[in-house]
């Protein structure tokens, strides 16, 4: 199927690449149809595209990567309510946020995206602990970021099919 | 709006499968049990709405990301 993006243009997609939020992207429930794309292979800043709104597309980011020690306590009811029964199945993202005056990146690390990977399902989910803030600063925690940077590769975490422009 | 007056342990119920239950009071603190089905999403209202506004925000970067990532790497 193709879908109209503003960011991409139109793009081809797989019906079966698509992930169904079956809960939602808080103040966005009318969306229930996203693709998760990868623009630029070298980067970890991947593109969660409605399929359903050209111009709705978040930067999401798998958020061990700016906070190593994240450990989100996830109900067995987010589990159940996705699917999820195998924790490689089990896929988290966040939503990034860039301003430019002044520039900073913050991610959402207090309600992540949590996905079942293999049925591609998702609903954003909150978290109860109120140390994971909503507007995480990325350049203020820079040495996770470049950590990541120097050892890459195994960022297994992200193993996801996601769709390639 | 709808104003209902209940007591402690009273309940409201809202369509077939949301049950909401009155449990205590601490001067002006209220405590409520929710019932609802795993797709309704239930939340305390501020920070239902904080979230909300950042996804807003999230989509209306001006910056590029390649521009992003540049700036990420940087030494």
């Amino acid at each position: 199927m193709r879908i109209a993006t503003t960011r991409f243009g139109e793009i081809d997609i797989q019906e079966s690449e698509l992930i169904t939020m079956k809960g939602s992207i808080l103040g966005f429930g009318h969306l229930k149809r996203f693709a998760l794309i990868v623009h630029d292979q070298n980067t970890p800043l991947w593109w969660l595209q409605a399929a359903d709104d050209p111009a709705v597309a978040f930067v999401v980011i798998n958020p061990f990567i700016v906070m190593p020690d994240y450990k989100p306590t996830l109900h067995q009811e987010d589990r159940d309510f996705l699917e999820i029964r195998k924790d490689e199945d089990l896929v988290l993202l966040s939503i990034v946020t860039v301003r430019s005056q002044p520039f900073r990146v913050t991610v959402n690390v207090r309600a992540p995206i949590l996905i079942n990977a293999e049925k591609r399902m998702a609903t954003q989910i909150v978290l109860e602990d109120p140390e994971y803030p909503i507007q995480y600063d990325v350049l203020d925690h820079k040495a996770h970021f470049d950590t990541w940077l120097a050892k890459r590769n195994n960022s297994d975490r992200l193993a996801m099919p996601a769709t390639s422009l | 709006m709808l104003i209902l007056t209940r007591k402690l342990g009273e309940t409201i119920a809202i369509g077939d499968d949301i049950k909401i239950t009155f449990l205590e009071l601490h001067s002006k603190q209220l405590r409520v049990g929710i019932e609802a089905p795993r797709h309704v999403a239930v939340h305390r209202g501020e920070i239902y709405r904080i979230i909300q506004e950042q996804n807003q925000q999230a989509l209306t970067s001006d910056v590029g990301l390649s521009e992003v990532w540049g700036r990420l790497t940087q030494k």
